[in-house]
């Protein structure tokens, strides 16, 4: 029997009463699955925890579906609207562009044209398998191009163009670069002659497919089994690029590439690839300024606001100097979107409880057998219970189908545990790493990930996952123990997400009387930070259940809260480093990169901020001399002995994995009070890096103070208050011992006391 | 420390300085001006396959040709062109003349063995059968020597199919004997024919396109050229054949990995016979142009010691090529007709070449290059090998090939990095790991840790999780992506500490080992 694949993704992340949810599914072996809804409970299957809990929920879905292989168009590209096929052109034409190749030698690539693969049809400019600039000219039986002499070089600017003579069947490439002190990896001073004019009789005359679209960065393809598709897809950046229905001689080439607009004889198209920026950034419209306003659009989210041919170096920012950002990034392996048709559509039913819930789709039997799990959340359409479980879904997708530790090789050196795959792990990559990227990847062409997207299967999202790094359960699955805490203590909760927070700001939070993170919420936009500050200075309450929270800097645009922007600068704990002058998102045209560095580190807002991380063995808290006070004492009502939260599924410990400390220097209240600090750690778990200002050595747990974790507990106006745990591993200590324990008597004592409106206990001991 | 003063002795004694002179010109490449690429008609070849390339040690970009054969091509083909008419006397012209039959023979020949991987030794048969039937009808019905050579393929072409049809059935050594037969057959008819000729050793009085009242130096010339042509179209036909579709799809077939090319749905079958029939058609022709030359045909053409010394053309210049085949039959042919003063002991020089190739070369004379380099290349890799083992360092010629040139300290750092972990390693040391899993462990053991973790991607262990909290195996990252970790060994651990453990073993034993 064939081997079972389900993979299956949801239109929406969040959902209430009243809304319709779309599941799209994509199956291997089999042509129909059988769909439930359940209500997750519990996901981390560790012995020594409660085990994966889930209950089914009686639902229409509930039945078998008919379902098929879906394809995945990976890639980014630009696809230009010619209804009226303009750019078909028969007769002279000239292709230019100022490109920045990041991979020229990785196989054919197309630059822009309209250029049928699985036809040899039309035309295009694009680099060949030699990793040398070529023109290529089909009339659907026989291709034929004209190559440029010398290889193209990565990283470098370069203005490149292609003239086609149809009365001499005469093509001509050009190639110059464009290298000025800022805009490339190498400078002037190397001495390669990066200059190329090579002219050939073609013997062929291109003949255009009536389908065919004109695609900037990919040309059209074709199979029997997948249909239309885009294939030789391009990686690294293009700058404005144009269409002439003439032969451009040298001169008029030189002209366009000074920057002159293309001459008025022939124009067709120029998409000025700076066009449209706003100071809250641009969208993926790439106009064109020419007669006829062929305007394109890019798929898989092309990176903008990039640094383009004619960056000087002086303006950081495209706010600044919009007319050097015309730089696109693409990139071959990019995947915002599958545009998969849905499989099956659930309307979310009144009486449904807020909740984490998912579509269970399941197949075969035995050996063969399947499951996917579609997670999503449900929120209350009205909220009534008092406490809001804040699920950090942002930070989902920051992590979403994370393929570091095949491919990166600091991961072990992080982690310092060797990392653990499951099957599923290996099937996505084997498969080309079919569903994308994680925003700790590099694209194929070493590149950091700045977008990610739910609007693909994320096969890390789901209940019983164990994240390959750490061999254990990390952020969605982890969160459920908090979850399971919260039905286990019998509380009264609902469910809201980031997508929720970023959308509705403070209003979102306002109804409930307090608000749980969860265990990592690392990732954050501008409107989820005012949020969060808006609802703890109105007399909020927080429990701050994280480590390392509040850090990046990331963006949505509006019209597409699925596709998440971050870009990760020359400071924090990253993988990979935006290339100078490109800090900026274009979702919003903000600074990217920590939040500590545009004056909100998290100490701000919760007490505490990111002070290290290590997953090799996570330790016990200690009480410390303040934690005895009066005004906070009842914290820890019922836990006996200084040292407490020796266990836990995750690492055996309460603090670790990642944590925070408390520091007066990055804005902690100067009132918070450090109830108790973890345990020293290994050296495993060394200073983070914005620490750090000289590089000495005894940076580790084992030497310096700094490493630690500090469970912190301060007051806000109108009778708020944040209680921070700062510790990943938190959460993971709550299910232990039948959620009998110390960790979840201190939690336990923080709810029960947030519970209550108005004063909050021990604050009658403010006696100086 | 030691491990420092061992390895400043070794560079004492030292890798000698490389780098080479270039002996030839650079060309530069064209930069700024337009490079105008001119092509055959008709066709998609340019001239001369030049590549642009930046040289890695100056980053200047140098045009290289890339095949230099159609230069050697063109230089040698006009000596053969000038050489004998220029300075020959009559009998260097005649033997020039009787050069180029046997080179066209040959080339042709090449097609069957090299291209088609027939192992056919009736080429002369085919020639003479033709040579025969020609002259044949010439004398018995006028036939003029231009009708003679139209007529000639045909004859080829039939005794071809003839002779393929056992091919079908028969391969290598059982086919070779059977064309002997052919041909030793062939001889037998023709000499107890008596409408052949018996008894005149040969059937002469055809047409010759030689016209008659010329002189006799004006007869050779034109022979010669006539010849000379015969053999440039034979050139051309190999060309066409071996290096366009037919080749192409035969090329896929090698002997041994014929199921493979008919797997990839090549009927590589068709094209063999196809081969061989037109090698037979252009066999037949070329006898034809022999019958016109030598007025008539003679039995020598199915000889033994005719085929003999065919092969030893062939043999010495080396199967698969057509520049073998031409210089192979130069060099017999010199010795066979033009150095005739030696005497018998020409015939023994000849055995001695042939003999020498057969031992020496892998691939005849045009072998010699490439088994020359690739007897180099086992030298120097011999030599890096016995190096490696002393010193474990990357070699300076190793160091050319390597464009991030901080590998190679990075390699150099490692091992004398892992040198000194190697003296951490203890019993207890590897029962520390076992018990301090997760916690505090020596400043010992995890410098050895920090070591092993931050090792490059491809090979690095990692654990699969076949069923979780139940069965964990080792597996190794291939470090490129897409590409699946592989199974290192058939080990089950129960529990993720122990896998953890069993990675840390096999680290430790790699470390040792190395």
């Amino acid at each position: 029997m064939a081997k079972i694949r389900i993979s299956a993704y949801t239109d929406k992340i969040s959902v209430k009463a009243g809304d319709t949810l779309s599941v799209m599914a994509s199956a291997e072996g089999t042509d129909s699955v059988h769909a439930a809804l359940v209500r997750l409970i519990h996901g981390d299957e560790h012995p020594d925890g409660p085990g994966f809990i889930e209950e089914k929920v009686a639902s229409p879905v509930e039945r078998d579906w008919p379902v098929r292989k879906q394809y995945v168009q990976k890639g980014n590209f630009l696809r230009v609207a010619d209804p009226k096929g303009q750019l078909a052109v028969a007769g002279a034409v000239t292709l230019h562009a100022y490109i920045f190749p990041t991979m020229p030698n990785d196989g054919r690539q197309a630059i822009l044209g309209r250029w049928s693969v699985d036809g040899t049809r039309g035309c295009a400019l694009g680099i060949g398998a030699s990793g040398r600039l070529e023109f290529w000219v089909g009339d659907g039986t026989a291709a034929d191009s004209v190559t440029a002499e010398v290889p193209l070089i990565a990283r470098v600017w370069y203005f490149v163009a292609a003239s086609f003579d149809p009365a001499t069947r005469t093509a001509t490439i050009y190639q110059e670069p464009v290298i000025n002190r800022y805009n490339s990896l190498l400078s002037k001073i190397v001495p390669y002659d990066y200059r190329s004019h090579v002219s050939q009789v073609l013997r062929v005359r291109p003949a255009h497919g009536p389908d065919t679209p004109f695609l900037i960065g990919g040309a059209s393809d074709h199979n029997p089994s997948r249909g239309g598709f885009v294939s030789a897809l391009y990686s690294g950046k293009i700058d404005r690029c144009g269409v002439q229905a003439a032969v451009l001689d040298r001169a008029a080439l030189d002209a366009i590439r000074n920057g002159v607009r293309p001459p008025e004889a022939g124009f067709l198209a120029y998409w000025d690839t700076t066009e449209g920026y706003t100071d809250r950034g641009i969208g993926d419209e790439v106009r064109d300024t020419g007669p006829h306003a062929l305007h394109a659009v890019g798929i898989n989210r092309p990176v903008r606001c990039q640094t383009g041919w004619n960056w000087a170096g002086r303006n950081d920012c495209f706010r600044l100097a919009p007319k050097e950002f015309g730089g696109i990034e693409f990139h071959n392996d990019a995947l915002t979107d599958c545009h998969w048709q849905p499989t099956l559509t659930l309307d979310i039913p009144a009486d449904l409880k807020s909740g984490v819930y998912a579509v269970k789709l399941t197949a075969g039997d035995g050996q063969s057998a399947a499951e996917e799990y579609t997670t999503f959340f449900v929120r209350a359409a009205t909220p009534r219970a008092p406490i809001c479980l804040l699920m950090p879904t942002a930070s989902y997708l920051a992590y979403a189908n994370f393929q570091g530790a095949f491919d990166g090789a600091f991961l072990q050196s992080i982690t310092a545990v060797t990392p653990v795959f499951a099957e599923v792990d290996i099937e996505v990559y084997k498969n080309d790493v079919e569903f994308g990227l994680s925003t700790y990847d590099t694209h194929n062409d070493g590149s950091g990930v700045c977008h990610s997207s739910y609007h693909r299967p994320l096969f890390n999202m789901r209940p019983k996952y164990r994240f390959t790094g750490v061999g254990g359960v990390w952020q969605f699955p982890a969160d459920l123990s908090i979850v399971a805490w919260l039905e286990h203590m019998k509380y009264d909760y609902e469910i809201l997400t980031d997508e929720d927070l970023h959308r509705d700001g403070v209003a979102a939070l306002k109804p409930y009387s307090m608000v749980l993170n969860a265990t990592h919420c690392e990732y954050y936009s501008e409107p989820m930070m005012d949020a969060t500050e808006d609802y703890l200075a109105g007399g909020g309450r927080l429990l701050y259940l994280s480590g390392n929270g509040y850090y990046w800097v990331v963006g949505f645009r509006p019209d597409e809260p699925w596709v998440m922007e971050v870009r990760k600068l020359e400071a924090g704990s990253r993988a990979w480093q935006a290339r100078a002058g490109e800090h900026y998102l274009a979702s919003t045209g903000e600074r990217s990169g920590l939040w500590r560095h545009r004056n909100r580190a998290p100490q701000k807002l919760v007490g505490t901020g990111f002070s290290s991380e290590g997953m090799d063995g996570s330790v016990p808290y200690r009480r410390m001399p303040d934690g005895y006070h009066r005004s906070v004492s009842w914290i820890f009502a019922g836990v006996e002995g200084e040292v407490f939260g020796d266990f836990g599924l995750a690492g055996g410990g309460a603090a670790g994995i990642e944590i925070d400390r408390y520091d007066l220097a990055q804005g902690t209240p100067p009132h918070a009070r450090i109830l108790a600090s973890s345990e020293p750690f290994t050296d495993n778990y060394p200073l983070v890096q914005e620490d750090i200002m000289f590089m000495t050595p005894g940076l580790g747990g084992t030497q310096h103070p700094w490493v630690r974790a500090d469970m912190t507990y301060f007051t806000t106006p109108e009778h708020g208050a944040v209680f921070s745990a700062s510790s990943i591993a938190w959460g993971s200590a709550l299910p232990c011992h039948k959620f009998d324990n110390s960790v979840s008597r201190i939690m336990k004592n923080v709810v029960d006391a947030f519970l209550k409106p108005g004063l909050l206990p021990g604050s009658e001991f403010d006696a100086k | 420390m030691s491990a420092f003063i061992q390895s400043n002795k070794a560079a004492a004694e030292g890798p000698s300085l490389i780098g080479r002179r270039r002996l030839l010109p650079r060309l530069r490449s064209h930069g700024g001006a337009l490079w105008r690429r001119w092509r055959y008609p008709f066709t998609r070849r340019t001239p001369l396959l030049i590549e642009t390339a930046y040289n890695p040690k100056t980053l200047a970009a140098e045009k290289e040709i890339v095949d230099k054969r159609p230069l050697y091509w063109i230089a040698g083909l006009l000596v053969l062109l000038v050489v004998p008419p220029v300075f020959g006397d009559n009998s260097f012209l005649s033997a020039a003349t009787v050069f180029a039959i046997y080179a066209a023979i040959n080339i042709v020949w090449m097609l069957m063995i090299g291209t088609a991987g027939i192992f056919s030794l009736a080429t002369l048969a085919v020639v003479g059968a033709a040579a025969y039937t020609v002259s044949y009808i010439s004398i018995h019905t006028g036939l003029p020597w231009w009708g003679m050579i139209a007529v000639s393929p045909l004859v080829g072409l039939l005794f071809g199919v003839l002779i393929a049809i056992p091919a079908i059935r028969l391969e290598g050594f059982y086919y070779a004997l059977l064309t002997v037969g052919i041909a030793d057959l062939c001889r037998e008819f023709v000499l107890q024919t008596q409408a052949l000729g018996a008894a005149s050793y040969g059937l002469y009085g055809a047409d010759t396109y030689v016209p008659k009242g010329i002189s006799e130096r004006g007869g050779l010339l034109l022979s010669f050229y006539a010849a000379f042509v015969v053999m440039l179209a034979a050139l051309a036909l190999y060309r066409m054949v071996n290096g366009q579709r037919l080749g192409l799809l035969l090329r896929t077939a090698p002997e041994g990995q014929e199921a493979f090319a008919a797997a990839l749905g090549i009927n590589y079958r068709a094209a063999r016979i196809q081969v061989f029939l037109i090698s037979s058609a252009a066999l037949g022709a070329i006898g034809g142009f022999y019958a016109t030359y030598f007025k008539g045909a003679s039995p020598a053409l199915f000889t033994m010691d005719s085929l003999l010394l065919l092969l030893a053309m062939i043999v010495i210049g080396g199967i698969g090529t057509a520049e073998g085949a031409v210089v192979g039959t130069l060099i017999v042919v010199l010795f066979d007709r033009v150095f005739i003063g030696l005497g018998p002991v020409r015939l023994i020089i000849i055995a001695m070449i042939m003999f020498g190739t057969v031992l020496f070369l892998r691939r005849g004379l045009f072998g010699i290059a490439p088994q020359f380099r690739a007897w180099r290349d086992k030298r120097r890799s011999e030599r890096r090998a016995l190096r490696t083992g002393e010193g474990d360092d990357i070699m300076p010629e190793d160091a050319t090939q390597i464009a991030d040139k901080q590998a190679i300290y990075t390699q150099r750092f490692d091992k004398q990095l892992r040198e000194e972990l190697k003296k951490l390693v203890t019993d207890e040391l590897i029962a520390e790991h076992r018990r301090t899993d997760g916690g505090r462990r020596s400043d010992a053991l995890e410098r050895i840790l920090t070591f092993f973790r931050r090792a490059e991607v491809a090979g690095k262990y990692a654990i699969l999780a076949e069923k979780p909290f139940a069965a964990y195996r080792i597996v190794a990252l291939s470090g490129k992506r897409g590409m699946p970790p592989r199974l290192v060994d058939d080990q089950v651990f129960a529990t993720q500490e122990e896998a953890q453990h069993g990675v840390f073993l096999k680290r430790i034993r790699d470390l040792l080992d190395s």
